[in-house]
């Protein structure tokens, strides 16, 4: 992934008149409703601007995304009250479209927003909105610093800093893991600061490191590295990498009879993992906002059957975001009973304890989500949680 | 339809675009732009006060002033040991800075790493407008001036540009050092418009973006860039705004029409429009006030040869043209009969070939001097020589005081070299005015900097260039082809325009390198006459012919070369009776 990385954040946004909000929109009637909660019902569509990386390096990411996005959209709709009309816009991977775009969107007048797919947009481009008083909803951006940019910017992402000290502890405990050799690559946003939130946590759980070593995101020939890392004796490798490097690494480390548990970060979060790797992967660590098997609810349950009945796959975590992101936003709406920006900023102040396919999210006083991860070990080629 | 940032976004490609439109201008590629952008990018954003307490246009104009100066700066410090490398080499060793920036950048401590730095956004759209502006009238004013020419000429052929007399070396880094504060201004200008900055956004691709834009814009023409930068930043605009469908077919779509462009517009998007194409040549009535009438006179029906109403067949009035335009500066005259050049002992060898042995000639002013001999005989290394192209493995040279083989070709030049090449070696993208203008590059002044303050004096200047331009072209008979493309003209003209070029920079001595190849007869008999008149002008000139009758007719004294070695010197009916030259040359009596 060429702009560093990834994922996360989407922005959810309804039309209205822009922030000054009167009431009517051209396209469809009021956005002030009646009634509250379930109840609310408001006459004209919300409109939601989402900006995602469809096509470029980020593309995968922005697929998944845009189908969890219109699943939501579509149940939303047929559930009737509250409507709406959700434009998703590709922002080629380019920070420049994702800045437009974003422009476009305040322009527009749309009262939320949802993305960009990866951080380093997030930080060019969310500021339009902040400054425009359209609420902003992330849904894969797991930089820090994303939501001290406004008011406005909430994410229903977690974060490396959430996601990470849960999967080492539970690694620790399950492995007694006393002595790890650490390895990431030092050229990418995403991968340094997953490295700085493992390094953190390490010492937290007070497990030695016995060496550190990095490499270039564009690596692909880890064995030099890993014979190194042998020579330590770890009980386990800690590894923050993008998926394309996370592949060779997992492979060659089995090669060279590397056999100790790899802990990965959010970059491993791929089945493409257990697909290229194989019998590599077996035993790969990796923690996660959502596992499809491993968040057990009726909601997940209803969201699984309905994307593998319209995509005719399994969804990902980005697409299990992407769909809480607008879930999230409908909740807002209905707080206030309000299609209006402002109300649905208000709104998204007020999520506690909702019950989403991620489970019970809330978004806390920094407007980042909160839920518990789920620390999951590749298994048999699936990735099932770890007990 | 389009936001604030569009327009944006439209002004910092064409910026990005000049950059690179700076140094493919005069022939240069490199992809260096990114690095030097990423640098000024990072020192501004980290030098610049904050625009809360300094104000927005003092944070601007500090952080644009660091760019420019970090970017040329860089420029300066790559340049000095790049500068002799040619074409894709230069790429790469720009492109390895580039990269190496980028991972200084990413392993910095200053600079966030790869997490990147948060810059404040000041630059609003007409900001950003008023200095592309600025960057589009510099290169708009630098086109047709000394200095422009002098780049174009380098593009088009660096050797012939050197034997003109232009400082290539000189001017290869000033297009570099342009390049550099041009990206230099667009790094500063992109850090605080992005708000946040990272090592990606100077990346390999955005340089390819930038080299992308400057030749589909088109890379010759001075608005060339303004309309590549537009182009490839509206593309997904406009597709966005007729609702195309997301995904993949708009990459795809966008890849199909720079493709087009590129395939049916060799020349760019600029080549739609007329403008921009060289200097104008003066109107038949302002070129009658310049005109004698030439030497280099045309017989009726001479194939390729000037329009018949150039001037009439016949007259010969050779030296009223220089007498009556003068260039800027009249080059120091040899005194009749002074040794102009000389060769003594001369060799060269070229691995076990010797090409030349043991040779001497002397060159005495106002001479015309026929070097002879048989193909591979040693004609041509021997006017290398002189003109410093090739150094001699043996012997001394002197040309007009100097040691041409410890004097750049350039410096030969200065010195009073002019010379035309065996197989032509005109610019040919540029207009045959333009490259007799270029030509003229030792004798006129520098106009670029008077003409960006539109100072009359440029004006006047460059119109007297033009003048006397024309007149040499009137000499060879050519002045009526001035606004053609050189590359376009028959091989007889385009040799023609290489002598007025050779002419324009008002040598002492002037090497004609087989000047008579692709001429017919008529033409030839023309030829012979503008060399006569030009040596009654007191121009030495050293000819290398393979026409032994225009040789004949014209020289003064012959050198016969065999082998790489005289074999016979002297007035031509004694050359011509030598029975080594009649034997090893004119072929034997007995058949």
């Amino acid at each position: 992934m060429r702009r560093t990385a990834p994922l996360s954040l989407a922005m959810i946004a309804l039309l209205g008149l822009s922030a000054c909000g009167s009431g009517d929109t051209g396209a469809g009637g009021s956005l002030q409703g009646e009634g509250s909660g379930a109840d609310c019902t408001i006459p004209g569509p919300v409109p939601v601007g989402a900006a995602l990386s469809l096509t470029g390096a980020a593309g995968s990411y922005g697929e998944s995304q845009r189908n969890g996005l219109e699943l939501a959209a579509a149940h939303l709709n047929e559930q009737g009250g509250v409507t709406y009309e959700l434009t998703v816009e590709d922002d080629q991977t380019d920070e420049r479209q994702g800045i437009t775009l974003f422009e476009q969107f305040t322009d527009d007048g749309v009262s939320a927003i949802i993305g960009p797919t990866l951080s380093t947009t997030a930080f060019q481009a969310q500021p339009i909105a902040q400054d425009a008083g359209v609420p902003v909803v992330a849904i894969s951006n797991t930089a820090d610093g994303i939501t001290e940019q406004g008011e406005y910017i909430h994410r229903v992402s977690l974060t490396e800093g959430q996601v990470i000290p849960q999967t080492v502890a539970a690694v620790t405990e399950s492995e007694d893991l006393e002595n790890v050799v650490v390895m990431y690559s030092d050229d990418d946003a995403f991968t340094e600061s997953g490295y700085e939130v493992f390094a953190q946590a390490l010492e937290d759980e007070g497990v030695e490191v016995a060496e550190t070593l990095t490499f270039s995101v564009a690596d692909t020939d880890f064995r030099p590295l890993l014979t190194e890392a042998a020579k330590a004796e770890p009980d386990a490798v800690i590894v923050s990498a993008l998926i394309e490097a996370a592949i060779p690494l997992v492979t060659q480390a089995r090669e060279i009879g590397l056999d100790v548990p790899i802990v990965g970060g959010n970059g491993f979060n791929n089945p493409q993992l257990m697909t290229d790797a194989g019998e590599a992967a077996e035993g790969v660590v990796v923690g996660a906002a959502w596992n499809s098997a491993a968040t057990q609810n009726e909601l997940n349950t209803d969201f699984l059957a309905a994307y593998e009945a319209e995509y005719g796959k399994a969804p990902d975590q980005f697409a299990a975001q992407a769909y809480t992101g607008l879930m999230t936003i409908d909740a807002a709406v209905r707080a206030e009973c309000s299609g209006e920006p402002e109300a649905i900023k208000d709104g998204l102040g007020t999520i506690d304890g909702l019950d989403t396919v991620l489970g019970s999210l809330t978004i806390n006083d920094a407007r980042d989500a909160e839920h518990e991860a789920v620390v999951q070990v590749v298994t048999d080629g699936e990735f099932v949680a770890l007990d | 339809m389009f936001t604030d940032s569009t327009l944006l976004f439209v002004a910092l490609s064409g910026i990005f675009a000049f950059s690179f439109y700076a140094v493919l201008v005069a022939g240069q590629l490199s992809l260096g732009q990114a690095g030097f952008a990423a640098l000024a990018a990072y020192t501004s954003a980290v030098l610049a006060p904050d625009p809360a307490e300094a104000g927005d246009a003092v944070t601007l104009a500090v952080a644009l002033g660091t760019g420019v100066v970090v970017g040329a700066v860089a420029a300066v410090l790559l340049g000095l040991p790049t500068m002799r490398l040619r074409g894709v080499f230069l790429a790469i060793a720009t492109l390895g800075f580039a990269e190496a920036v980028r991972i200084l950048l990413v392993n910095a401590e200053w600079t966030g790493g790869a997490q990147g730095m948060s810059v404040p956004k000041i630059v609003t759209p007409g900001v950003a407008w008023v200095l592309l502006a600025v960057v589009a009238y510099l290169f708009w004013r630098q086109g047709p001036t000394r200095y422009g020419r002098a780049l174009a000429a380098i593009r088009e052929d660096e050797l012939a540009a050197r034997a003109t007399g232009i400082d290539v070396g000189a001017h290869r880094l000033a297009a570099f050092v342009t390049a550099g504060a041009v990206s230099g201004a667009y790094g500063a200008l992109l850090a605080f418009t992005m708000r946040f900055i990272d090592p990606g956004l100077f990346d390999f691709a955005s340089a390819i973006d930038g080299l992308v834009m400057a030749v589909v814009g088109g890379s010759t023409v001075w608005f060339g860039p303004v309309l590549g930068g537009a182009f490839l930043t509206l593309v997904p605009e406009l597709q966005r705004a007729v609702g195309l469908e997301a995904g993949w077919i708009r990459p795809f779509l966008a890849g199909l029409l720079l493709l087009a462009v590129i395939l049916f517009r060799p020349g760019g998007l600029a080549s739609f429009f007329p403008a921009g194409r060289g200097t104008r040549p003066l109107s038949r009535v302002q070129a009658s006030g310049a005109r004698g009438d030439t030497a280099a006179d045309d017989g009726p029906g001479a194939p390729g040869g000037s329009g018949a109403d150039t001037n009439p067949a016949g007259a010969n009035l050779a030296g009223t043209v220089q007498a009556s335009v003068q260039p800027h500066r009249r080059r120091a005259q040899v005194g009749a009969g002074d040794v102009v050049a000389r060769l003594a002992g001369v060799s060269k060898d070229y691995g076990g070939v010797h090409a030349l042995r043991g040779v001497d000639l002397e060159l005495r002013a106002g001479e015309i001097v026929g070097l002879i001999g048989p193909n591979g005989a040693g004609k041509t290394t021997c006017v290398n020589i002189l003109s410093g192209l090739v150094p001699p493995s043996g012997g001394a040279v002197e040309v007009l005081g100097i040691d041409p083989v410890r004097t750049p070709v350039h410096r030969v030049a200065a010195a009073g070299v002019a010379r035309t090449f065996q197989h032509a070696k005109l610019f040919g993208r540029l207009s045959v005015l333009d490259n007799v203008l270029a030509g003229a590059h030792l004798v006129t002044r520098g106009t670029f900097l008077r003409r960006l303050l539109w100072l009359p004096s440029a004006r006047w200047d460059e119109r007297a260039a033009v003048v006397h331009a024309t007149a040499c072209l009137e000499r060879v008979g050519i002045a009526d082809k001035a606004g053609l493309a050189a590359g376009e003209l028959s091989y007889g003209d385009q040799r023609r325009v290489e002598i007025a070029r050779a002419l324009a920079a008002d040598p002492a001595l002037l090497i004609l390198d087989e000047p008579a190849a692709g001429m017919n007869r008529v033409e030839a008999a023309a030829l012979g006459d503008l060399i006569t008149s030009l040596a009654s002008d007191g121009l030495t000139i050293l000819l290398i012919e393979h026409d032994v009758g225009l040789v004949m007719r014209t020289c003064d004294r012959i050198t016969v070369l065999d082998f790489g070695a005289v074999i016979a010197s002297g007035d031509p009916a004694h050359v011509r009776d030598h029975p080594d030259v009649v034997t090893a040359y004119l072929g034997t009596e007995a058949d």
